[in-house]
């Protein structure tokens, strides 16, 4: 199989992001963090970015404590809104979510994943933050089956979380406990990507937040901003994408931008402001095939 | 004279079977150290003791060595209580102190950069992973950050004590920010300026120059291409309870003192607000927390740290010391393991001891403890300045059952040790108007810099006010006394 995928097939997609904030009360100083490059990887490749704010600031580009790249502005003026605007030019990898050889024997993958060195060398993606934490009352909401294989296991846990909660935009914000998401059942890709890490890491498969873009074109749930699905460490085969909104494995439709335990990791835009009034934030996204298929 | 002035200053104090007194032997005779001061001062009365004690508390009120106490219903400034009598370490047991205390910050660090790199510590079975797991101070950030000169914890503070055995015990090491150096030299400072006479007689080394071996030492773990480096000490601001220190280190090491808004992080780098413009910042000599010190990669609603801060340390355009996620070193609950962990990366035994400690995360130690908490001290693993400590002979029967819920619904968050009798020392103790034994201990100050180390030789001797008391921490209403090495 692996030899057939070697098709050399690339998608090219044009990403804008665009941001604006606006302060009630005006700002003297501020600073904005903005975490929406997409990442470098195997599979994709940034060949063009351009930054811009209305402030006529500086965009300095940095990176985050966990190695992924971020636009910084800083504003010394007595401002009372900022746009922000991104655009990306990325080729990304035709991918074959299947590509690995399925798994080796249960009890080898069972003991790679109660040995010592795995727990330590996977430690940051086995904690639990309080968005990622299984609550209590619903330690057993879902079990893996001890008959299949980790992936497998992945697999159908993407299938039940994307069948137990809906999508609904509005109701949860990203300080809605787990127990409350769980038992309203309805939420937004963030939603359904921490309920994914919270019972995958209480099942001791490493798993990571994943914050990009979503080429929708095809009817996914995802709406017009960014989204955000899991990556799970399976053993023998390393990291694979779920996306539990959609039931679906990360493809070519899904541009990482970065990982980390939880969306605070994650979040696109960080601020620091020195104001007292209400603030109100409005942004877009809109990600779409520079060319449909391009074979080299 | 009248008949009062007969008291003189050790005529009504009582020694105690069963505790170290420092200054007395079993048998009644003044220790070798001691005597030329007893000899210069002992028939002194009590009423003249009073008077020179006073004369140096003014001086501290007049320099504005204050401090407060968190959580008091009125926060009101204190003067640090103090007494005139020194405490006196003979030189050879502070060769084995600072032996000790440098052994100690060595190994940490080696345990600070391993958890952040290789982790063989713990694929050893040495230390086990679930410390660090369960740990908020052990930062994902720092995780392959290597810090200029590969040096984590720049400033520890180890509180030593010693046992009525006559050895020195390791209480703790605090290697986040740990404080009390000035009271250190402020100490020296009044009892220079009320007994001057006496320092002709003994020959002890001199205090001062702490923040002229810091500021050298900051200068050496300086990032890589920078020439003369520019430091500063970043401060939460007049409110925070060390802030005397924060400005006292940052004038003596001849520095500026800033706050979060006074530095800016741009394109990477770190710049300090100046009235000539900005001004490159190469050095942070932090006292903030960890996560308040970048919004934007820690507590987003910290106001007290520098946006960016973090994403320039990690470039390595500027060093932050100590450097961030040294907490996970300085847990209780790792505390038990320095031993060893001198023993993995040192290969050598411990010059210091440490005191048994029980893990209430391990199910049979935990009931160990559970059936002796009246023997025993209680200590959260993470809480610092002496809070939320317990300790078991002075509990009520239903504080015994309160101290029992808490250890079974959080065990990891608690350690447990012997109460150990701490030395005392003759203090003058105000309401009595004469001179009883107190419990002490002692925090060295260690400082590590590039390929050299400095042990500050004194250290804060910290006294429990109340009798009997066994917590010396200033929060905690301790006092302190000026602290003497002498030469050899």
């Amino acid at each position: 199989m692996a030899g057939l995928n070697c098709a050399h097939m690339f998608y090219e997609y044009e990403i804008d992001y665009d941001t604006q904030n606006s302060y009630e009360k005006g700002l003297n100083e501020a600073f904005w963090q903005f975490m929406v490059i997409p990442e470098d990887n195997e599979t994709q490749e940034v060949t063009y970015w351009h930054f811009e704010n209305d402030l006529g600031e500086r965009n300095s580009v940095s990176e985050n404590g966990l190695g992924f790249k971020t636009v910084q502005v800083r504003s010394k003026k007595v401002i009372d809104h900022i746009r922000f605007n991104a655009h990306f030019k990325l080729k990304k990898k035709e991918i074959n979510p299947f590509d690995f050889d399925l798994p080796m024997n249960l009890n080898d993958e069972i003991e790679i994943l109660n040995s010592l060195d795995f727990k330590v060398d996977h430690e940051p993606y086995l904690r639990k933050t309080r968005l990622t934490a299984l609550p209590e009352q619903h330690r057993d909401i879902f079990l893996f089956d001890s008959n299949k294989s980790v992936f497998e296991n992945l697999t159908d846990l993407n299938y039940w979380a994307f069948g137990h909660l809906y999508f609904k935009v509005g109701v949860t914000d990203v300080n809605t406990p787990l127990a409350e998401i769980i038992e309203k059942r309805h939420g937004v890709c963030q939603d359904f990507t921490h309920l994914f890490c919270a019972v995958a890491k209480n099942n001791g498969i490493p798993c990571r937040y994943v914050s990009g873009y979503l080429h929708q074109g095809i009817g996914f749930f995802g709406d017009s901003q960014m989204h955000a699905w899991a990556e799970a460490f399976v053993p023998n085969v390393g990291w694979i994408g779920f996306d539990p909104t959609n039931n679906l494995l990360a493809n070519h439709n899904h541009i990482k931008v970065c990982h980390g335990k939880d969306y605070n990791d994650c979040a696109p835009l960080k601020g620091v402001v020195y104001t007292l009034g209400d603030n109100e934030t409005k942004y877009s996204v809109l990600v779409k095939t520079a060319e449909e298929q391009q074979q080299q | 004279m009248g008949p009062d002035t007969d008291k003189t200053i050790f005529s009504s104090y009582v020694r105690k079977d069963g505790l170290f007194d420092e200054v007395f032997g079993k048998d009644g005779n003044v220790k070798s150290v001691y005597q030329k001061l007893l000899d210069l001062y002992g028939a002194r009365s009590i009423e003249d003791y009073v008077s020179l004690n006073n004369k140096a508390k003014s001086s501290f009120f007049n320099q504005g060595i204050t401090f407060q106490v968190y959580g008091d219903k009125q926060s009101q400034e204190k003067i640090f209580p103090f007494d005139l009598f020194p405490r006196i370490i003979d030189p050879k047991e502070w060769e084995i102190i600072e032996k000790g205390a440098i052994q100690r910050s060595l190994a940490l660090n080696h345990f600070l950069w391993d958890v952040y790199h290789d982790k063989k510590i713990v694929k050893d079975g040495i230390v086990p992973i679930e410390l660090l797991s369960s740990s908020p101070n052990y930062l994902h950030q720092m995780m392959d950050v290597d810090p200029p000169s590969k040096i984590y914890n720049h400033i520890s503070g180890t509180d030593i004590i010693k046992h009525s055995d006559g050895n020195y015990y390791v209480l703790e090491d605090n290697i986040r920010c740990p404080s009390g150096v000035s009271y250190v030299i402020c100490n020296r400072t009044a009892l220079k300026r009320a007994l001057f006479g006496v320092f002709n007689h003994y020959k002890t080394y001199t205090v001062t120059d702490y923040a002229e071996n810091l500021l050298n030492l900051l200068e050496s773990v300086k990032p890589p291409g920078v020439d003369s480096p520019v430091c500063v000490v970043i401060t939460p601001g007049m409110f925070n309870s060390a802030y005397y220190e924060h400005s006292y280190l940052a004038k003596a090491m001849g520095v500026e003192l800033v706050e979060g808004r006074d530095l800016f992080v741009e394109n990477d780098f770190v710049y300090m607000k100046t009235t000539q413009g900005p001004v490159r910042v190469d050095v942070v000599y932090r006292r903030i927390d960890d996560l308040f010190i970048d919004p934007m990669e820690f507590h987003p609603d910290s106001t007290l740290g520098v946006p960016g801060l973090f994403a320039a340390y990690r470039k390595g355009n500027v060093t932050l010391a100590n450097a961030p996620g040294t907490g996970v070193a300085d847990d209780k609950a790792i505390y038990t393991y320095v031993p060893d962990i001198i023993k993995y990366y040192l290969g050598e035994e411990p010059i210091l001891k440490n005191v048994h400690t029980y893990h209430c995360s391990r199910p049979d130690e935990l009931q160990y403890v559970l059936d002796h908490i009246s023997e025993l001290v209680i200590k959260p693993v993470d809480e610092a300045g002496g809070y939320g400590i317990s300790i078991g002979n002075k509990l009520t029967k239903e504080e015994i059952e309160e101290v029992k819920i808490k250890l079974k619904a959080n065990p990891r968050k608690f350690v447990a040790q012997p109460i150990m009798s701490l030395s005392v020392h003759p203090t003058y103790i105000d309401s009595k108007e004469s001179f009883e034994q107190r419990h002490i201990d002692l925090r060295t100050y260690t400082v590590l810099g590039q390929d050299k180390q400095f042990v500050l030789k004194g250290g804060l001797t910290r006294v429990a006010l109340k009798e009997g008391n066994l917590i010396v921490n200033s929060s905690q209403g301790g006092g302190s006394k000026d602290t003497w090495v002498l030469k050899q």
